[in-house]
């Protein structure tokens, strides 16, 4: 009977086709949370109880092996015998995709580290709670604008609440090898016209090139260096198309037209590393984590390297503002222990060893102005590197918060990769700013 | 259909009943990991919703978006159909021509067997990743096409170019499936139909299009169902080699959904999934007319 197996095959086919696109759907399922070891929040419902048995708290932290949270849970734990820490470690792609899972339902951690780059999509959907009731306007005792800098602070605050902790920051300087420099008789730049200068005679003598990335980070740099900006004041239209602006992208790309930066493009990978071992990159602008990555890559280059504030605009310094926050999820039921967490790894002395362990630079200025994270980096040639990025902070803009970020920031990188391939840099800049403004406009 | 009364039913239950058990696990694991994720993702699609504040009806607004006014997604379908065409173009005719040599007496064929399908075995991230470095500036290729006398190529990197780099690094990783279920099917095919054609007189190419062919046309079906469904959900890759860049030039569906999803966009993502379900089911259909109906 050939219409029933018609049916039949019709059924089978449709089955194989839900099968395979189980991963096209996989949007939808929500993963159940991976603690299936969790000893339950039970105890809030039994206040009597609550003084015995303990709460325990989940921290999720994507620093991996070099957690500078997991050696400060026990001594937290003895400080407060009613809170018990679970630390799960993930890695930053994973907890990425593991943060949407729960937070669009499933059981929420109670801490976890947030790259600030990740609070334009958060924020907006009060996603995490608002930490300034518990803080009081003080962290451990010293008022906010005491601990921090006015450049953390912005990229903590949303409106007028306070969604994250600033741990560790990160900001853009130079890098760039010392040794070539002595070698060519050269000074390190500090403004554009030295750096095109520079870049141009060493990339004329085979002694390498500034790298050119499209992204974001890197191209916003150049904007906040000449006055430019991404969007406008007040965050409904694009302003990486005005006349500053497009100044600054055309003296970036043309970096790249003269042959005195190398365009880091994808057939790369994402990092510079490898450029900077078989030494087609002398020059490169990062933040402070990077010292830590280059000293696991490529340790055979102890010494040729140093770190500078970028080159200077004509308005000045400047950097995108980022870094990792400790943050409560809303949806968490133990915020007062959450935060008594928070503000046990904000002391000095664990705020020191967010430098020692993860080799980043932490957000706390009195951590920064400490001893411990001021020695000499024989790497670096003996250079106190983390303060040439603590200067770099001061003049650091984070990125604007708006919920549409992630398609700003494609369609800025879109013009960027364009511009680097040869495109008009004032008709690239235009075309993305028409989608940024169709994007905000909703 | 009357023989299914209900207590007959019943009475095979009794007498099969640990058979229906054994089929429960299955038939339980699709119904909560796939049937209902797909209800769930469908009612999405209809929404406005980012997981953490309640959904809000939409109706088909994000489907009239997703068709009307989305420059990527456009982009993400003509990369996807691309890659889809080239690859099962290439894909399965390299697979099929391996199988039709291997399938000759030739030396040491369980060693260019298990070669060929070594690929298939390794992690499709690992495979994207060294044809990364393969496709650097300075990688292998480039050193390959300068020792030529050409200019480099930006495989990565050139929009013209990076779409075809992604492919061919696909193909290369999944031919072998195909040439080992091509061979299995070639060496089931009676020897003695070729001898007969030998003796009607005929030729090599006779015989390929006389007997191989349409023996192979239920094999066909599967590689092309198989082949195209897994195409068109084209991912790994290119999270792995570009990120969807250089200027849109390799975003494709699935990976544009998959950045709606990190966007917190789930209605929209949910829409996507739908679309790309939709056109999935047109082409299983079409294929399945194609293959089997001259049967």
């Amino acid at each position: 009977m050939p219409t029933k197996r018609t049916v039949l095959f019709m059924l089978l086919a449709l089955l194989i086709v839900m099968a395979l696109t189980a991963c096209g759907g996989g949007a939808a399922p929500a993963e159940p949370a991976a603690s299936s070891g969790d000893t339950a929040p039970a105890t809030e419902e039994q206040p009597a109880a609550t003084a015995v048995e303990p709460v325990t708290i989940t921290v999720w932290d994507y620093y991996g092996e070099s957690s500078p949270i997991v050696p400060i849970v026990a001594a937290f734990e003895s400080a407060n015998p009613d809170v018990k820490v679970e630390v799960q470690s993930l890695d930053w792609d994973t907890m990425l995709e593991k943060m949407n899972v729960v937070l669009t339902g499933g059981e929420v951690p109670d801490v976890v580290t947030l790259d600030m780059t990740w609070l334009p999509t958060y924020a907006p959907l009060g996603a995490f709670a608002d930490l300034s009731p518990m803080a009081n306007g003080k962290l451990n005792g010293v008022p906010l604008d005491e601990a921090y800098a006015a450049g953390a602070l912005e990229a903590m605050r949303y409106d007028d609440q306070i969604l994250a902790m600033l741990y560790d920051f990160d900001v853009y300087a130079l890098y760039y090898r010392a040794d070539l420099l002595d070698e060519m008789g050269l000074d390190v730049p500090t403004t554009w016209a030295e750096l095109s200068d520079v870049a141009g005679q060493l990339a004329a003598n085979g002694k390498g090139q500034y790298a050119f990335m499209a992204d974001t980070f890197h191209a916003a740099q150049f904007l906040y260096e000449n006055g430019a900006s991404i969007l406008n004041e007040d965050n409904t239209a694009a302003a990486f198309n005005s006349p500053e602006a497009v100044e600054a992208i055309a003296f970036y790309a043309g970096m790249v037209q003269d042959g005195s930066a190398y365009y880091w493009s994808t057939d790369e990978g994402w990092e510079v590393t490898p450029g900077l071992k078989d030494g087609r990159i002398a020059m490169f602008s990062d933040g402070a984590y990077y010292m830590g990555i280059m000293k696991d890559a490529a340790p055979e280059m102890a010494g040729q390297w140093r770190v500078a504030p970028h080159p200077a605009g004509a308005a000045g310094p400047g950097s995108y503002m980022g870094g990792t926050g400790l943050a409560i999820p809303a949806k968490s039921d133990n915020q007062e222990a959450a935060w008594r967490f928070i503000e046990y790894a904000m002391t000095l002395e664990n705020q020191t060893g967010v430098f020692e362990n993860a080799g980043a630079a932490p957000a706390l200025l009195a951590a920064l102005e400490s001893d411990a994270v001021n020695a000499a980096d024989p790497y670096f040639g003996d250079q106190q590197t983390l303060s040439v990025f603590l200067q770099a902070m001061e003049t650091a803009t984070p990125f604007p918060y708006v919920r549409q970020w992630n398609d700003i920031d494609a369609a800025f990188t879109v013009a960027m990769e364009q511009v680097a391939l040869g495109e008009p840099v004032q008709d690239s800049l235009d075309a993305a700013a028409v989608e940024v403004d169709a994007l905000l406009s909703k | 259909m009357s023989s299914l009364s209900v207590p007959a039913f019943i009475r095979g239950i009794r007498k099969h009943g640990l058979a229906y058990l054994f089929i429960a696990v299955p038939v339980l694991a699709a119904i909560i990991f796939l049937l209902i994720p797909m209800v769930t993702s469908f009612w999405w699609s209809f929404n406005e919703y980012n997981g953490i504040q309640p959904p809000r009806f939409v109706g088909l607004d994000n489907y009239v978006k997703l068709i009307t006014g989305d420059k990527i997604f456009r982009h993400a379908l003509k990369n996807t159909t691309f890659f889809v065409f080239f690859g099962m173009l290439i894909g399965p005719t390299l697979g099929l021509l391996t199988a039709l040599l291997l399938n000759q007496k030739v030396r040491f064929q369980a060693l260019f067997r298990t070669a060929y399908f070594l690929p298939v075995m390794t992690s499709l991230v690992v495979v994207a990743t060294i044809w990364r470095m393969l496709y650097n500036r300075n990688g292998l290729l480039n050193i390959g096409l300068a020792a030529l006398g050409l200019k480099p190529i930006g495989w990565l990197s050139d929009p013209q170019w990076a779409m075809m780099s992604i492919v061919i690094a696909s193909v290369w990783q999944g031919f072998g499936f195909e040439m080992v279920i091509f061979l299995a099917a070639l060496q089931n095919i009676p020897k003695e139909l070729y001898d007969a054609a030998a003796i009607d007189g005929a030729d090599g190419r006779r015989k390929f299009w006389y007997i191989t062919l349409p023996a192979l046309r239920p094999v066909l079906f599967f590689v092309y169902v198989i082949g195209i469904i897994e195409s068109y959900q084209v991912f790994d890759q290119v999270f792995v080699m570009t990120s969807g860049g250089p200027v849109y030039s390799t975003t494709t569906l699935v990976y544009y959904l998959y950045s709606r999803f990190i966007d917190l966009r789930l209605g929209y993502a949910s829409a996507i999934a739908y679309v790309l379900f939709i056109i999935l089911i047109i082409f299983s259909l079409i294929q399945w007319r194609f293959f089997m109906e001259k049967d």
